[in-house]
Parts: structure tokens; sequence; C-alpha cells
């Protein structure tokens, strides 16, 4: 029962900084006339990340170990599996940079079986293992578990993959390498409103998903913010077949686009079913899409449609080159998620910020992932420091194109291209 | 614009969509009434609710997969290089996966429920959960579902989109779209005549930006147009894959009900719904009446998800029958269980419900909805539409 006393302190900041959150993004509608920026929310939510009050665990004898909680089961298997290769992959090269001298680096694996409960009990096992600190999981749900574990312990996580904006609010030991949902949201609103010149554009959100809710959300939130009109929005859920019922409503109200904010299994047909409701407009979306799937699924409905992804295979900066060269040595074939990439990332800061401790400890370690600055990722170049461990870094705008193209990307949109 | 925008267009009801989603319902309960009659002629048989019948249907499906795949549409293959596909392509697919679907329905029959046909009648009913879950699970470590597989729309060589206007638009409103249709043709040209001159589509020159916004300027007009043209008249719009749905799906009811009625198999049938062991002193393999129960109830799972998966190329996983399997199942004990018309009437039914309260803008509750029109009719009739009330004890 010890644990129990020291919950009430990190339950009522992570309340003060949801009340706060919410408060901010529910009344969004009044504020907006008054705010003229989006940036503004982050900035809030500054002073309310609290800072873990334990000492976290400290290296013992020359290994240094990290953690990793990934599905490596489950129905997220295939991006658990990409962002596990992407670590490893990651961890071989900083030990043919030379590592850190005297010092061993070793990764322990937890698996988050693809659903919070068991993200949660991976994650506090590693912690109880004495990793220094943890990088995963994949999805948003998950990570806000491993965090909550890890705050109470004092120990850091580095998300591989978590998009939405209330993961790091958790506490000052949560960060991310991907995007926030809102970023996201904000550069599609964007590409929508100023690249495609779509004016009245209609929401499909899959109402199972926090994922997509939050998505939607935030593109109606900037997409008005910019004189766009949202001119409808309808629900489905995950696993459902037919959406007839709602193309046929968003039909009727003539939007001259279409953002899709759910995962790629379900906006395949969707699109394709737009297609013969008769709306001929811009389909858009987010990084759910991303699945060489949806090329299948959707057809000759998705070709010219847009979404926002944190990677992309074809991109010819340095670091992409490199990783996909080594991911071709080490697992064959180009990675099939983006979660590859995000996973070397998250491995490649922690060790990196493991290489700037000043002590081999969780509270150093916290620090130093903090202090990171300008880091060359694969994905973009990130910058954790004073930034509530969201990076700032820029996101891809990708166009599906006809196999044998695929994805191919069309802009790259850097947060000071929006204002931030 | 005015906060709580989103909830106020909720309410707002547009009569000009009705007819559309009328039809949506009818096509969408065809599906559910073809699963429903599988559960529906398992239970008039032996009083055995088959929760394995989902998953039967989810096997269907991935048969039809697997035969697009020996076709040669597979995922990985460029769009220009796929083959050909015809009516007998489909007849194919169809034939097999209701082949595999009839066999794995007879194997159930015979290894899960046979045994257990003399115990109480709560363990076939808990040996059907058994199978149901057995199949979900094992067919996940077999079948491909990373990431969920779809089937390739060219299999359908019916992909076009059919128009019925039922009311028409003033000639006026069409002849100003076409103004408007002009003018946008012309600004979209010479924006693409600039665009040949610029180097990257998405970073464009000033003059480049001014010519696109003049062509976004003609488009939006385009559609102000189109939008006005469009809520004065009627139209009806269905996926000619989706009537495809309708007509083979009434195709098979009427063959079912055919073979039912004026067939000796289907006299036995009905023997043994009405009575087992009367049935079989009077000389009737009951046995075999049971195969054929799950031969036909099977097949007809099999057409069901070999035409959803195909027309509607919805993403196959080893749960692919379980929200289709419950809702046919709902469909079937609102038309009342056991009853083969009723199974057709309550799938039709369902089906147009819950397109309707998506229609009435509460998508949101459109999965709900099947479940409240179920208790509301079994509220008054508890044997379901066209069930018989006797009280059973299960």
């Amino acid at each position: 029962m010890h644990v129990r006393r020291t919950i009430p302190a990190a339950v009522w900041a992570a309340l003060i900084a949801g009340v706060l959150a919410t408060g901010c993004s529910g009344s969004g509608d009044a504020q907006k006339q008054e705010q003229p920026s989006g940036g503004e929310a982050p900035k809030t939510s500054a002073n309310v990340r609290p800072q873990p009050t334990a000492e976290g665990n400290k290296a013992e004898g020359d290994t240094l170990k990290i953690g990793i909680v990934v599905p490596i089961n489950g129905d997220q298997k295939p991006w658990g599996d990409d962002a596990l290769n992407g670590a490893q992959i990651a961890l071989e090269d900083f030990n043919k940079q030379g590592g850190i001298p005297g010092k061993k680096v070793e990764l322990v694996i937890g698996d988050s079986g693809s659903n919070t409960e068991q993200a949660k009990s991976a994650a506090e096992k590693l912690i109880s293992d004495g990793v220094l600190g943890i990088i995963g999981d994949v999805t948003s749900s998950n990570t806000i578990q491993i965090a909550k574990s890890a705050f109470e312990k004092g120990v850091p996580v580095v998300s591989i993959g978590a998009t939405n904006d209330d993961v790091t609010k958790q506490g000052a030991n949560v960060f991310r390498v991907c995007y926030v949902d809102s970023f996201q949201g904000e550069v599609m609103a964007e590409f929508a409103h100023k690249d495609l010149g779509l004016r009245n554009v209609a929401l499909l959100t899959d109402r199972k998903q926090a994922y997509s809710v939050g998505l939607s959300n935030n593109f109606r939130k900037h997409f008005e913010q910019l004189g766009g009109k949202i001119v409808g929005e309808e629900f489905y859920e995950t696993k459902q077949t037919t959406f007839t019922g709602q193309l046929t409503n968003l039909k009727a109200k003539n939007p001259d686009g279409l953002f899709l904010s759910g995962y790629f299994p379900e906006v395949g047909p969707i699109v394709k079913s737009a297609k013969a409701a008769g709306l001929n407009v811009k389909f858009l979306g987010g990084d759910g899409w991303d699945s060489k799937e949806i090329l299948n699924s959707g057809g000759e409905a998705i070709v010219g449609g847009f979404f926002c992804n944190h990677y992309n295979n074809k991109d010819t900066r340095p670091q992409v080159q490199h990783f996909l060269k080594r991911w071709k040595e080490k697992v064959g074939g180009e990675p099939g998620t983006t979660m590859a990439a995000l996973g070397y990332d998250a491995m490649a800061v922690i060790l990196d910020a493991l290489k700037r401790c000043k002590s081999y400890d969780s509270k150093s370690l916290t620090a130093a992932i903090e202090e990171t600055e300008n880091f060359p990722g694969v994905t973009g170049d990130l910058t954790l420091k004073g930034q509530n461990g969201n990076p700032r870094k820029r996101a891809l705008v990708v166009e599906v194109r006809p196999l044998p193209e695929g994805f191919v990307m069309r802009k790259a949109i850097e947060p000071k291209d929006l204002g931030q | 614009m005015v906060p709580g925008a989103g909830l106020s267009l909720a309410a707002a009801l547009d009569f000009g969509t009705l007819p559309s989603q009328i039809v949506n319902g009818v096509l969408n309960g065809a599906i559910y009434a073809l699963i429903a009659l599988g559960y529906t002629m398992v239970y008039g048989v032996l009083r055995l609710i088959n929760f394995a019948h989902g998953e039967v249907y989810m096997l269907g499906a991935y048969t039809a997969l697997f035969v697009s795949w020996a076709y040669g549409f597979r995922p990985d293959v460029p769009p220009d290089q796929l083959p050909e596909s015809s009516l007998a392509t489909l007849l194919v697919m169809m034939l097999a996966s209701m082949a595999v679907c009839a066999t794995v329905g007879v194997l159930i029959e015979r290894f899960a429920y046979r045994p257990m046909r003399n115990q109480a009648r709560i363990s076939s009913l808990i040996t059907a959960i058994g199978v149901s879950l057995l199949l979900q699970y094992g067919g996940g470590l077999f079948l491909p579902q990373n990431p969920p597989p779809t089937m390739n729309e060219r299999v359908n060589p019916y992909r076009q989109t059919l128009e019925l206007t039922l009311v028409g638009a003033p000639q006026q409103l069409s002849e100003v779209v076409e103004a408007a249709r002009r003018e946008f043709q012309a600004a979209e040209r010479t924006f693409e005549e600039r665009l040949k001159s610029e180097k990257d589509q998405f970073n464009l020159s000033p003059e480049g930006q001014r010519l696109r916004d003049a062509k976004f300027e003609a488009e939006r007009r385009l559609r102000d147009a189109e939008s006005k043209l469009n809520s004065a008249q009627v139209t009806v719009r269905v996926g000619a894959g989706r009537l495809a749905i309708l007509v083979a799906s009434l195709l098979l009811m009427f063959l079912l009900r055919q073979l039912v009625l004026f067939t000796p198999t289907g006299r036995a049938m009905r023997a043994v719904s009405q009575d087992f062991d009367s049935a079989a002193l009077m000389g009737v393999n009951v046995d075999r009446i049971v195969t054929i129960t799950f031969v036909i109830g099977s097949a007809l799972a099999g057409a069901g998800a070999m035409m959803t998966a195909t027309f509607l190329g919805t993403s196959i996983t080893p749960y692919y029958g379980v929200l289709p399997g419950v809702k046919a199942f709902v469909a079937a004990v609102l038309g009342g269980i056991g009853n083969i018309p009723g199974a057709v009437l309550g799938g039709l039914l369902m089906g147009v419900a819950e397109t309707l309260v998506i229609w009435a803008g509460y998508s949101q509750f459109a999965d709900a909805v099947a479940f409240v029109v179920l208790i509301v009719v079994l509220l008054f009739r508890p044997g379901g539409l066209l069930g018989s009330s006797a009280v059973e004890k299960v």
C-alpha cells in the first residue's frame, strides 16, 4: 500500500493538467476570435507538467539498461515489430560509432500486447528490472498507461508513435519523437485551405478511436480559423462495413473535400463507396492512412488523396538513406510502416541523451533528454528543449499514387511555416 | 461559425436524400437477411443458436479473397498489370466460398454439435460459443491479417454508379451549371499551361499562385451551382456492385423458398423443425436433414461473405464475422427465430432502421438502433415479428 501515498500528488497534477487542457479545447470555439494563433495551447500547459518526485533507477555495474515497450502480439503487431527492429538498428549504429566507453547498453524488451493493461504491467516490470529509461509505445492510450507508471517511479519515457496531445501532459518525464495531433490537424487544414483551395470540407470520424475524434476536432478548429467551413460531420465505428448512409448525408452537403481521420482499414472502403455515392472530392487524412494496404483497399478512388505522415521512404535526407540501407541489411526490404523510423529515432534520442548524462541514473537521463536540441533524426530534425516533451519537427504531406509509385512526398511543413 | 454548429447540423432533416437512404437500407438489409437465414434455419431444425455462423461467414470472405489472388488480383500488382475480370470469375469465387462454408458448417455440426445433441441444450450453446472463439483465434494464427487484406476492386467488373433522377431540376439551373463548368475548365487549362513552367506544384511562383487561386475560385462557383442543382432534384445513386448483391440475395432466397416448400427434402426439413422425434419415427433421416440444413445455411453465409468482400471491399480479419454475425442474429430474432420469411423481413427492417438513424443525423447511434428495435419488438411480440409466441425454456 505504500505506493498509494505517492499517487495523489501525481493524480491531482494530471487532473489539473487535464482540466486545463480540455478547458482550452472545449471552449476553443468561443476563444478563437480573441486569440489569432493556435500556438497558445501548449504554452499554458508549460507550468503544469508535474516533475516526478521519485528517484528513479540507478545503473549498476557497467550495463546501462534501456527498456522498450511495444506490441509484439495482438492487432498492433506490425507497428510493434517495425518499431522494435528500428530501435535495435539504432542501438547497433550507436555501438558502431563507439557507444559509451566502458559501458554496455542493453535493450530490454517488454510486450504491450496491443492493450493498455499489458502495456502498464510490462512497463512496471521493466522499471523493477532497473531500466534507466523506457521507449514506447506506438499508440497513445498505451503510452499514457506507461507514462503513469513511469511518473510514479521517476523514469523517463520517450514515446514512439503516441500523437494524442494529452500524452506528454502526464509529467515532465514524458517525451515523444512524433508530432502531435494538433500539429497534424493544423498541417492538413493549412494544406487543404492553401494548396488545395478547399473551403467546404466534411469530416468522417471513427467514433471508437480517440485518435480519430481528436484529429477531426483539431482539423475542424484550424480549418475554421483559416476561414474555411466544415459543412458536416458523420461518424462510423471501427470494423463497420457499410458507410453509404453517412456518405449520402455528406453528399447532400456538397463538400469540396472530405477529411477522413480514421485508420486505413476503414478509410479505403469509405473512399471507394464515397466515389460511388457521387462524392468527387479531394480526400484527406492523417497518419492513420499509413499502410501500403490502403492502395489496394482504396482502389482507384484513393489515388490523388493526401495525408500527413512523419517520414517517407523516398526522402533524400542522408539520415533516411542511411536508415533504409541498414534496414535492408538487417530486416530486408523496406519498412512497412512509419513506426520503424520513429522507433529508430526514439532509441537514438535516448542513446544520445545517455551520452550526455552526468551520472547514469533516471534523473540525469530525464534532464539530458530534455536538453535535446536539433537532433538529426530519420523523421526530421527534432528539438525537445523547452517543448514540454513534444518535439518541434516537421510533418510531411504525402500524396497517394497508384503502384508502383505508392506514397509520394509532396510538401514538408515545418512548425515555423505555421507561425509556431 | 457559431459555437455548437456541429450539433444543430445533426438535427436538420434533408428529405431530398430520404429515397437514397431507404435504398441504401434495403441494400444493407439484404446482407443481414442472407446471414440471418443461416441462424434461423439451424435454430428451426435443432433449436440451437449456431454462434459459429459469423465465423463461417468470415471463412467465406477469406476463401473469396484467396480465389481472387489465385486469379492474379494480388495487392502488390500494379493496376496496369492486373488481369481482366468477368462474371465467370465472380461466379467461381462465389461457388468456392459457398463450397468451403458448407464444408466447414457440416464439419462443425458433425464434430461439435452432434455429440452434444442429446445433452442439455445449454451444453450445445456453450459448444457453439467455443467453436466460434476457436475459429476466430485459430484463424488468427493461420490467416493473413497484418495488415488486414482487402479484395482488389478490379475483381468486380461492375464498378459504375447507377443514377436515377426521381425529381428533375429546372432547365435554367442546368444551364447555369454548364456555364460555370466552361468557366472552370478554361481557368483550369490556363493554370495547367502555367504549371508546365513551374518547378514544384506545391511551391508556386506568385503568378502561378494567382492562376491557381483563379482556378479554385472558378471551381467553387461551379460547386455552388452544382449544389443548387443537386438540392433542387432528388436522385438515387446506387453502385452496380451493391445492386448485384441485392439481386443475388433475392435469387438465393427465392431458391431457398422453392426448396423448402416444394421438394421432399424441404418437407422433411419442415417436419424435423416441427417435431424432431416424431419426424424420426415417421422415417425421416434426421441426421441427413440436419446436415443439409447446415450445408444450406452455411452456403448462404458464404455467398453473402463473398459479395460483401468483393462489392464493398472491406478489410478482412479473423473477426470479420463478429459484427455481421451479431446483427444477423438480431435480425433473425427480430423476425422470429426459426421462421424463414421472418429472417428476411428482420434483416431488411434492420438495414432500413440503421440507415434512417444515420439519415436523421445520429450516425453515432447507428449500431445501437438495431438493439433498440429488437427490444421494442420483443416487448410486444416476444416471438418476433413472424414467429410463434409459444413460451420456450432454453
